[in-house]
């Protein structure tokens, strides 16, 4: 732990110690098990990473919370570590002086008490706390790297926006779920340039939260394919037994299902009932215990097409299995999600932010994540309106992944 | 350990991963001192196999090995379903949640016997069965004034040796987890199969998981130091944390040459090795750390923090019953085990290795037992070794590597009931083998 740095008001920060950088978090809540804690401690306590116990060379130097419940952390921390928790998050941003006073800033918007829209979505306001950072940098003249937990916003356009500032204003923009950069057992990805027939994700959780880590996890995979990323022509979502009917018709592969589900180490039903294996690829099993099982098609601009599976009641972790060209089998892995409290998937995620602010360059696209955000607003808007498929000409995102896979395995 | 571009698992079939464990156990057949004996005969394109378990009710290890044969399980991508049947049951203890009967009325093929001999010959007179599945794990058996629980996996074995003996024909056995609680016993049990000359098989899963990250001893490296740190209790969990230690040390420069003595200490000793300042050892220190920084369940010394680095003060007060055993190889190599319950809850490996600065470390993944999952699936890749086994008459590894850890756990348990520190072992200096170059755990 860090020696307690006196807090006072003066008017302008101290500049950090040499080879030293500050950061700025702004987040909706810091409590116990949030997002908030799981990724801001990264920075206050280190974490684990390549079989050492990492200390970045970044001090938290402020803090904006947007709410505080009961079970609030942020005083706690600000006095142990000796930062300050600012009323807004520009004062937040120039340690309350009247220049921009950090290197790094980490948007949290996840956890907290916001409305949610008729799609089923939580209103976090993460395009509003990014709003307000950038603001800062246009103002002050100057802009530094940003983290964005999760996906941009719940709104395509306001997530477009987003990146589209992080262009104008010419910093590193960094965003996403943690589950394309934890471990998966196996320790596989998909060999670059490889020709994508198929591919299938099963995940479990709530909408939107959940489907947005499995649609990101599948996406990271996926962008390495042929051609690299042209961007998302069509979506549908479906729900119910309609989900079974679509296999029967074709439209998602039960090889596939079969694949994604051999690495599951958490089969529900019978599995949880009396510890039996299963293969719930096959037969009728899985429809009896899915509850309201949803599939999110995307029809990628290049011909690929891909599909998300939320089976509640099925099982308890996230899998992937794509069909590559060539091979006689599928491609299948686990996106290994490590327990609470430790969550050693933050810690990896957090890396990758270390690593921005160590080299001026987001490791990865910010665009895998926007055009995962719209993929996500248009399935759900398909589900709104009558489970339809919808023609998405706004989601013509193109980018090239980096070639280095940048999974954990070291 | 060296980032590098993953490669897609080059074994995508099941015909591929046969042949290649089968080829490990050929390589180690061929390697110095360790010549696993042919079957007697060719094995069977099916072969039918006896389960003989002390218990089978969910979360047993009768429950966790046996329904991956009856039921298959997720392998290199597909369900995978055992070419062979489990054709006979024997279950010594029957407590509530007891799932014999479910299982047998599922597996019509499969048959329930009242004695392990009739498991065997399945009501006739000659042996009957392909090979033998042992499995003594859970179950209510007398825990001793020295903390060992009486499993009767050499009763079970002893047994199935009298069928072998009067039958005049044998099979292959794979026996779960250590040999015996009892030393004599469990030298017995290996010499019995090299007498009757049957493939023999044991030990933990823990060498067979998933690693994470994936790492092996470069095969023949020189070993400076090794430890692991895991939890549990003794005659417990602390073998699978020798086994995990055991499955690294044992492919170093010269293959395994023994164990000349075991030491353990308890209480603040163990904390005095790890501290530098107290006398002890700054690279052991060092090995301890890496493992800490591979577990995924290490606990926060700090209310609040889910992830936190303890000190050793920090680490003193979550685990309250600190173990270290400590093997004094033949060759000069020490591995420590320490036993850190409440401090992890998982078991990670890390190793000095000469000539190389860093420190190599991993975690031997239990995926299954976290909140959330449901499928001990680290049963698995264990399952698939004991089918190879079946398959194609071989054992894939050494018995020498559980005979060697049993060894050792029979010498700590001594030493902490007698309260003695330390013990020249003389039955386990003898115990050499090689490992196959081969890794042999679950990857693709």
């Amino acid at each position: 732990m860090r020696s307690r740095k006196p807090i006072d008001d003066a008017p302008q920060a101290s500049p950090p110690p040499a080879g030293r950088k500050r950061m700025a978090i702004v987040t909706t809540v810091w409590k116990y098990l949030s997002h908030a804690q799981h990724m801001g401690d990264r920075f206050l306590v280190g974490y684990p990473m390549d079989g050492a116990w990492k200390k970045p060379a970044i001090d938290v130097v402020s803090l904006y919370v947007d709410q505080k419940p009961e079970d609030d952390q942020s005083a706690e921390r600000a006095a142990s570590f000796g930062f300050k928790v600012y009323p807004t998050i520009a004062e937040a941003l120039r340690q309350g002086g009247d220049k921009l006073a950090v290197d790094v800033v980490l948007i949290i918007g996840e956890h907290g008490d916001y409305p949610t829209n008729e799609k089923g979505q939580i209103l976090y306001p993460r395009y509003e706390f990014f709003k307000q950072a950038a603001d800062v940098f246009e103002a002050d003249g100057r802009a530094v790297p940003v983290f964005n937990d999760k996906h941009l916003s719940y709104s395509f356009e306001k997530a477009k926006a987003m990146v589209a500032a992080s262009k104008r204003l010419d910093f590193p923009f960094l965003a996403g779920s943690s589950l394309p950069v934890t471990w998966r057992l196996p320790s596989v990805d998909l060999p670059y340039g490889a020709v994508v027939e198929d591919a299938l994700m099963v995940g479990v959780g709530g909408s939107d939260p959940m489907d947005y880590h499995a649609l990101e996890a599948m996406q990271s995979v996926l962008e390495r394919r042929r051609g690299g990323e042209t961007g998302v022509r069509r979506v549908q979502m479906i729900q119910g037994d309609a989900v079974w009917k679509a296999a029967d018709a074709g439209r998602w592969s039960r090889e596939l299902l079969g694949a994604a589900l051999s690495r599951s180490d958490s089969l529900q039903g019978l599995s949880a009932e009396d510890g039996r294996t299963q293969a719930l690829g096959e037969g009728d099993e899985i429809a009896r215990i899915a509850q309201k099982p949803a599939a999110y098609f995307i029809d990628y601009r290049d011909g690929t097409k891909a599909t998300l599976l939320m089976l509640n009641g099925v099982l308890a972790d996230y899998n992937l299995a794509v069909k590559v060209q060539g091979r006689p089998d599928p491609l299948s892995m686990q996106f290994l999600l490590p327990p609470n409290p430790n969550v050693a998937y933050s810690a990896q995620l957090m890396d990758k932010v270390v690593r921005m602010v160590e080299t001026g360059r987001a490791p990865y696209p910010v665009e895998r994540t926007m055009l995962v955000c719209g993929m996500l607003e248009s399935c759900l808007d398909s589900r709104q309106k009558g489970q339809e498929p919808l023609d998405t000409p706004h989601l013509a995102v193109r980018y090239d992944s980096p070639r280095e896979s940048l999974f954990a395995r070291t | 350990m060296d980032p590098h571009e993953p490669e897609p698992a080059a074994d995508w079939t099941r015909r591929a991963a046969m042949g290649a464990m089968a080829a490990g156990a050929v390589g180690a057949a061929r390697a110095r001192a360790y010549a696993q004996p042919p079957a007697a005969a060719t094995p069977p394109a099916r072969p039918r196999i006896a389960a003989v378990v002390t218990c089978y009710y969910k979360t047993s290890h009768g429950q966790g090995i046996v329904d991956r044969f009856l039921d298959g399980y997720g392998w290199q991508g597909k369900h995978h379903r055992p070419a062979l049947d489990i054709v006979s049951l024997y279950v010594d203890q029957k407590p509530k949640g007891d799932l014999t009967d479910e299982r047998l009325a599922r597996h019509p093929g499969l048959k329930e016997y009242p004695t392990i001999a009739e498991a065997l010959t399945r009501g006739g007179d000659g042996l009957d069965v392909d090979g033998v599945v042992l499995i003594g794990e859970h179950g209510d058996y007398l825990r001793d004034e020295r903390g060992r629980m009486h499993y009767p996996r050499y009763e079970f074995f002893k047994q199935v040796a009298d069928v072998f003996r009067k039958t005049g024909r044998s099979v292959p056995v794979f026996n779960d987890k250590h040999l015996s609680w009892n030393w004599e016993w469990a030298k017995e049990m290996v010499a019995t199969a090299r007498e009757l000359d049957f493939p023999f098989l044991a030990g933990s899963s823990l060498p067979v998981t998933w690693r994470i990250p994936e790492y092996e001893t470069p095969d023949g490296a020189a070993i400076e130091e090794a430890v692991c740190v895991g939890y549990g209790g003794v005659d417990s969990y602390d073998f699978h944390g020798l086994e995990s230690l055991q499955c690294f040390t044992e492919r170093r420069r010269g293959g395994e040459t023994g164990v000349k003595a075991v030491e353990v200490l308890r209480g603040p000793d163990v904390w005095k090795a790890l501290d530098p300042a107290a006398g002890g050892s700054a690279r052991t220190r060092a090995l301890f750390d890496a493992c800490l920084c591979r577990s995924f369940r290490l606990s926060s010394p700090m209310p609040g923090y889910g992830n936190a680095f303890p000190t050793l003060e920090q680490a003193a007060k979550l685990a309250s019953d600190p173990l270290l055993y400590r093997l004094h190889y033949n060759d000069g190599l020490v591995g420590s085990l320490f036993m850190m319950s409440g401090l992890v809850a998982d078991f990670t490996v890390a190793l000095k290795l000469e000539g190389d600065s860093a420190i190599r470390s991993t975690q031997l993944y239990l995926c299954g037992i976290s909140p959330n999952q449901t499928l001990p699936n680290f049963f698995s890749p264990l399952a698939n070794h004991i089918e190879a086994m079946f398959l194609t008459g071989r054992a894939p590894y050494p018995v020498e590597r559980t005979l060697l850890t049993s060894g050792v756990l029979c010498t700590a348990v001594d030493l902490l009931a007698e309260k003695k520190g330390r013990a020249e072992t003389p039955d386990l200096s003898s115990i050499a083998y090689r490992a196959p170059r081969e890794s042999q755990y679950m990857r693709s």
